[in-house]
């Protein structure tokens, strides 16, 4: 009995309202076990007796993917809440690699011939042509110091916000993130002259090609150079 | 020690063949020992263009297999002294028979008695084209003014890039018409040669002759004065390290119009 009482002095499950929802806060130092007889006790006040969205909040803990389904379904135990989001402060050494890796540029020198697959997990600089039948892919934005004469296609995870451009834009096809273009000869003929463009994924969900001059005014977030004078 | 050359294109009916039978007739006419393997097992032709078919006794897989020396299957061109050599496909079997270190060691075999071999590449990039470049050193793409024959070509260096004891491969344009190229009809040799990046070794005019001269078994190359000839007579020279420019493809005999034309001009 003695036991129960100093958990529930140390208060592992911390609660609190944010916005529409609540937040909890899982302490990360104590046994999970300990942790989980807590909870299950936190979220069976019946004063929770309203629906609400919940986001746990793991603070310190390294969770596996079973236990944060354990956790969730622990909370769910009370018919009034659901479970909407998993937080946490700390990242395993191959999330972090992964998120450096797609924040890198990648550069390719040389040809992308046809039925040649280059793919870059962050934004990729080709330094040639991409030949008909050739195809670029990149997490990132895609630039091609060259005559883009192929496929292309920038922000393959979901970066809406990826662009594509290229010293010659005579793509056969355009792809960001899930939207593609083919280049008919409408979108082609409204560039004679292909030279020094890049496409960008509009709000309305349409690809559009510009002059790489734009850029700036269009996606000045991929600009990441700090400073200077 | 010779070096082994591989002619291949991807695409079928570019000219494989053909090249390959006049580049080794023009070696051979240059003073040079020449080898020709056809590795189009299956489909072999490059017998008949020369006119050797009917001396075939022993093919490519006899060889491999054991069946005969290397030296007993390889059929002598007569016309060319002790000059050009052949190592015929075998007609019944086919490319999955041979595997590519069988093609090494024989390429590796041949190279030490002759200064050329050339090997001749069936279309495609499957196993019979994985057997044809094994062994070479050096390869020749072989394309014509045609999209469909540039995309392939396009492919073709792009496997050939990857092979690490290939050097750069070098362009052959073969089926060269001036005339639809004058008129934009036709890819120009510039657009060709900028589009897949490689260097140039030249370009063959489109000839009816070089059809009939197949078909009677004796390469183009033999007869010095048609345009196509001279065209596998300047390849076979720069293979050899000599600088010769590239030939002017409008070299038609001015009309008689034109020549009277000219008159009233002047």
């Amino acid at each position: 009995m003695k036991a129960q009482v100093t958990h529930f002095l140390k208060n592992l499950v911390n609660i609190k309202g944010k916005n529409k929802g609540l937040v909890l806060y899982l302490d990360d130092q104590c046994a999970y076990a300990d942790l989980l007889t807590e909870l299950k006790a936190k979220v069976s006040d019946p004063a929770l007796d309203s629906d609400t969205e919940v986001t746990v909040h793991l603070n310190k803990r390294y969770c596996t993917e079973n236990q944060i389904q354990e956790l969730s379904a622990v909370v769910q135990t009370n018919p009034h809440l659901k479970v909407v989001a998993t937080t946490s402060d700390i990242l395993t050494v191959e999330e972090s690699d992964q998120m450096i890796r797609e924040r890198q540029s990648e550069t390719y020198v040389g040809i992308v011939r046809s039925g040649q697959v280059i793919k870059a997990e962050g934004d990729l600089v080709v330094i040639g042509d991409v030949n008909p039948n050739g195809r670029v892919e990149a997490g990132g934005s895609v630039y091609v110091l060259g005559r883009l004469k192929g496929a292309a296609h920038a922000g393959t995870k979901g970066n809406r916000d990826a662009v594509i451009a290229a010293s010659w834009l005579e793509a056969t096809q355009l792809k960001i993130d899930d939207e593609l273009e083919t280049m008919t000869d409408e979108l082609s003929s409204l560039s004679e002259q292909p030279e020094m463009e890049c496409a960008y994924l509009h709000t309305n969900g349409t690809i559009i090609i510009d002059r790489l001059q734009e850029l700036r005014f269009i996606r000045p977030q991929i600009s990441t150079f700090k400073g200077g004078s | 020690m010779g070096e082994a050359i591989v002619i291949t294109s991807g695409k079928g009916g570019v000219g494989k063949t053909t090249t390959t039978a006049n580049l080794g007739t023009a070696l051979a006419l240059q003073g040079k020992k020449v080898c020709l393997i056809d590795t189009d097992i299956g489909l072999r032709n490059l017998d008949v263009i020369l006119g050797l078919e009917n001396r075939i006794i022993y093919d490519l897989i006899d060889v491999l297999e054991g069946r005969c020396k290397v030296h007993q299957a390889l059929v002598k061109d007569k016309r060319f002294e002790d000059m050009l050599y052949l190592l015929p496909a075998a007609q019944t079997a086919d490319k999955n028979d041979v595997n590519p270190e069988q093609m090494k060691e024989l390429v590796t075999e041949l190279k030490k008695d002759y200064d050329f071999v050339i090997i001749d590449c069936p279309a495609g990039i499957e196993q019979g084209y994985k057997n044809a470049v094994v062994g070479a050193d050096h390869a020749i793409v072989v394309t014509t003014p045609e999209i469909s024959a540039v995309r392939d070509a396009d492919r073709i260096i792009g496997l050939l890039e990857l092979e690490e004891n290939i050097d750069a491969p070098r362009l052959i344009i073969n089926r060269i018409r001036p005339h639809l190229m004058k008129a934009g009809e036709a890819l120009d040799v510039n657009e060709i040669t900028t589009h897949l990046s490689i260097d140039l070794l030249g370009i063959i005019a489109d000839d009816e002759r070089v059809i009939s001269s197949s078909n009677k078994g004796e390469p183009i190359v033999m007869d010095p004065s048609n345009a196509a000839a001279l065209g596998y007579r300047n390849i076979a020279r720069r293979l050899l390290g000599e600088s010769v420019p590239l030939m002017s493809m409008e070299k038609a005999p001015p009309s008689l119009f034109t020549k009277i034309k000219a008159v009233f001009t002047k």
